[in-house]
């Protein structure tokens, strides 16, 4: 083929351009460590990429609201074990067998249930992050208030459970309304007579908006003297009747005798039982529900750190290979100089005398 | 045979000899001239006289100069300028596009989307805490502004295709006028030459015809009278000195279109710059422009639909979360007067409608898909119902008026976060389990998981990440394109220049053989005078 002077110019050119373009994309997947600078670099690859980094950024926003899960399951667990710790203490005091004519006894007795109740009152209104973790859905209230006009506690919340996302289908429960942990429901083995052969019954109903349950007590017959009837919705109305009866009080401080007062205290032992057994059925539940967390963060973890592997072969520049890369093509370029020089700068021109 | 035919013989050798160093001289100083085909001198003996001796030679004579010229490879580089010009432009709009759509390098909106995502998970993992609600908000306020500045970059490579359209247009009416004009030089150099051609006037405007191609699909012929006739497809661009000139003014649609006699010929372009500048205006406003908006489109509509289901912590209920989707109309009749609303916003498909008129009926068809979605006779007043959509025609309509209904072409540029206080938020999935009910927020996180049937059953990061790959592939495409018809443009030059490239040393050669051949002519008429010296001393 006859060769024109512009052919060697154009393929000088175009060598040279060739080698810079190749250094300079190599000099760019050294600077930021990556294989695919934009989409059309590989198309499959950037795609699966983009989709790897959503699934990444997915995955550690379901980290972060496991944490924060976790940090409530904490914090609730917390306060179970003090609420379980308070009710044995209150377990304790009603079969301390106080000689009713032991005044003193009885008034420490009335005085430690006391503490005790505002101890309860005070884990049932726990907050965490500025919200109640017993009100339900209604965190923004105390659970429970004090009412001067039915010297009861009452539940403000209502029964609802806040689902937390751990993946795409799964969600755990992170709050326990106060009405299912502080108030208490009868188990078998709620007795039907007192140690004196008084009768007892336990009846119970359950709102089903708030899911408080009102526990009936009615000792002794109807048309006896000593017949009692009255009624418990939370440990702390169970603390509150205890102290009163302590003092041969009903809880508006109308005296109400030795009797009816011993009565209510027997009475009121199997119902601290249910109220520790029902604490550690939901210890139990906040458990497994932790542990449901821990696993699923477990499985996010490891998924995690796949998709990050996987997301770094698809993307990122094998640095050793690309700085040969880079050698190789500064080494081209500098012979492509030197071959261009020594073809540039002879012409038989120059022989012209 | 006298002794002044040797005058005569050697003045013809210096003659051609001269000749030869004018036209290696011209070689050397077009060496990088482009279009320049280099040119060789064609000598030839002069008719001998018969002598006593027989044929006796009476020197040489320049019969012409070739010109080297290979009309096939010319031919081959004209039509392959075409298809340079157009994947050059594509090219280079393709890869600045792709840039837009780049979320490789991490700010993008693929990015910004995972933000909103997660803002709406914090939310729901803490819909009574005032910080995330302050977070979303921000988030989706960025969310937005990103999707805003995309757009604007969309929008501001789609102006300035409209300015290049502009330009190419002038240059090809430049290129056009010039060809007119050689022509005429041409007819008036060869006029009553029968074989001289004019030859680097030929080169100018065979280079002229190329750098033609590079903008626009021509073909050409060459009169008998060496002028060239140049054709846009049935319109003839080029008559001998007779030029029509191009137009590109704005249309009513806001787009540049090229007008050839007041004919619109925009659609029948599709080769070199401007067929490249038009159909990269095409693929962006189809592909990344329509799915850039499609997409804000049904987070916004999706997310309102929602959101309205939900309650804030000050118990509001009912409220967009984002201004609404709403529908722009642009009307292209004369006499009719027309307005549309959303009956339905779930209906909402958000593609775009045409309602077109003929013959007393009107039909509705989605830009899109081209599906008729509705049609019947055309009563004016009588409400068009279609999609969730109810479009008001009062008025005459004439035949083949339309009307062009979009939920999306101004949606992007107006769209806000409608919501500014944060208890606003609609976490809630009822009045009365505010605050820690995070039910309407989980739903609002599901969306972000679920497909969407207006986005083609993709959920808003797949349909996203489609349109990214998909600007890939065209930027790739495009790329590919461009290297493989440079390839082999390179070869088409490599075979020209083969041919009628200058080569130096070939020149150097050149000069040095007519040099001597000048100096031997000379040599001639020297030993010839002394030769008539030589008798006249006699």
């Amino acid at each position: 083929m006859r060769i024109s002077s512009m052919m060697i110019y154009e393929q000088i050119k175009k060598g040279l351009q060739n080698s810079l373009e190749e250094l300079s994309r190599r000099n760019e997947e050294l600077a930021t460590g990556r294989r695919i600078l934009k989409p059309s670099d590989d198309i499959t690859s950037s795609s699966r990429a983009l989709g790897y980094k959503v699934e990444i950024s997915m995955k550690e926003q379901y980290l972060r609201n496991m944490a924060t899960g976790d940090l409530q399951f904490e914090f609730t667990d917390n306060v179970l074990k003090s609420l379980s710790d308070a009710l044995v203490e209150l377990r304790k005091l009603t079969i301390s067998g106080v000689n009713p004519q032991d005044e003193g006894a009885r008034l420490f007795n009335s005085q430690q249930a006391r503490l005790l109740r505002d101890h309860l009152y005070e884990l049932s209104n726990s907050r965490h992050l500025g919200r109640f973790i017993f009100s339900g859905m209604r965190t923004d209230r105390e659970a429970f208030v004090y009412n001067p006009l039915t010297y009861t506690y009452e539940y403000q919340g209502d029964s609802g459970e806040m689902g937390l996302p751990l993946n795409t289908n799964a969600t755990v429960s992170i709050n326990m309304p106060g009405s299912e942990v502080f108030s208490p429901v009868l188990r078998s083995g709620n007795p039907s007579v007192l140690s004196d052969g008084t009768s007892v019954t336990y009846t119970e109903s359950k709102d089903p908006l708030t899911g408080v349950n009102t526990i009936t007590i009615e000792i002794g017959d109807l048309m006896s003297a000593e017949h009692d009837v009255f009624t418990v919705t939370n440990i702390m109305d169970i603390a509150n009747r205890l102290s009163y009866a302590w003092q041969y009080e009903d809880i508006d401080g109308s005296f109400i005798g030795e009797t009816k007062a011993m009565h209510r205290i027997e009475a009121l032992q199997s119902l601290i039982d249910d109220a520790r057994t029902q604490v550690l059925e939901k210890q139990t539940e906040l458990a497994t529900r932790r542990q449901f967390l821990k696993g699923a963060e477990e499985r996010t973890r490891n998924l995690l750190n796949t998709l990050k592997n996987t997301l770094s072969l698809s993307e990122d520049a094998d640095l050793p290979e690309v700085a040969v890369e880079i050698q190789k093509a500064q080494t081209g370029l500098e012979a492509l100089r030197i071959s261009s020089i020594k073809l540039l700068s002879t012409s038989l021109l120059d022989f012209l005398k | 045979m006298s002794l002044s035919g040797l005058f005569d013989i050697g003045r013809s050798a210096l003659f051609a000899s001269q000749t030869g160093l004018y036209v290696t001289g011209h070689n050397i100083a077009n060496v990088n001239t482009p279009g320049f085909n280099r040119q060789e001198v064609i000598l030839e003996t002069t008719t001998p006289v018969v002598t006593g001796a027989g044929f006796t030679g009476r020197g040489v004579r320049v019969a012409g100069i070739r010109r080297y010229f290979d009309r096939f490879i010319y031919n081959q580089i004209f039509f392959q300028s075409q298809k340079i010009g157009l994947t050059r432009t594509m090219s280079n709009i393709m890869t600045g596009i792709e840039e837009t759509f780049n979320d490789l390098k991490g700010a993008g909106l693929s990015g910004a989307l995972q933000e909103f995502y997660s803002a709406w998970q914090e939310v729901s993992s803490s819909p009574d805490l005032l910080p995330a609600r302050n977070l979303l908000l921000a988030k989706a306020d960025s969310f937005l502004r990103i999707a805003k500045e995309m757009e604007g970059a969309i929008k501001n490579t789609l102006n300035d295709i409209e300015r290049q359209i502009r330009y190419s247009t002038e240059k090809i009416n430049s290129l056009l006028k010039q060809i007119g004009d050689l022509n005429g030089k041409i007819l008036q150099v060869e006029s009553g030459l029968l074989s001289e051609k004019a030859k680097d006037l030929r080169d100018q405007r065979e280079e002229a015809l190329r750098r033609l191609s590079e903008l626009i699909d021509i073909s050409y012929y060459e009169e008998e009278n060496g002028s060239v006739t140049v054709n846009h497809g049935t319109f003839a661009l080029v008559e001998r000195e007779n030029v029509s000139m191009l137009s590109a003014p704005v249309k009513r649609d806001g787009r540049r279109g090229v007008f050839i006699n007041g004919q619109d010929i925009t659609d029948t372009i599709r080769q070199g710059e401007l067929g490249g500048l038009l159909l990269s205006r095409r693929d962006i406003e189809n592909y990344q422009l329509f799915g850039l908006r499609r997409l804000i489109g049904s987070v916004i509509k999706e997310i309102n639909l929602q959101h309205r289901q939900g309650y804030g912590l000050d118990g509001t209920t009912g409220e967009d979360f984002f201004t609404p989707v709403k529908l722009y109309l642009d009307n292209y009749t004369q006499g009719a007067v027309a307005s549309a609303t959303i009956t339905d916003m779930s209906q909402l498909t958000l593609d775009e409608y045409e309602i077109t008129f003929t013959s007393g009926n009107y039909t509705v068809r989605s830009i899109q898909t081209a599906n008729v979605v509705a049609s019947g006779i055309y009563i004016s007043g009588n409400p068009i119902s279609f999609d969730g959509i109810e479009v008001t025609v009062t008025g005459s309509v004439l035949q083949n008026e339309r009307i062009v209904i979009s939920p999306l072409k101004n949606l992007i540029k107006e769209a806000e976060v409608a919501i500014i206080d944060p208890l606003k938020i609609a976490a809630s999935s009822s009045g009365s389990t505010i605050p820690l009910d995070n039910l309407n927020a989980l739903r609002i996180v599901n969306l972000f998981e679920s497909s969407i049937p207006e986005l083609g059953y993709s959920t808003f990061f797949e349909y996203y990440n489609e349109l990214v790959s998909t600007t890939g592939i065209m930027s790739r495409n495009a790329q590919d394109s461009l290297k493989f018809e440079e390839n082999l443009m390179a070869e088409l030059t490599r075979q020209r220049d083969a041919l009628s490239g200058v080569n130096l040393d070939e020149e150097a050669v050149n000069l040095i053989k007519y040099q001597r051949a000048f100096e031997a002519g000379a040599r001639i008429i020297k030993v010839a005078d002394e030769l008539l010296e030589t008798i006249l001393n006699i």
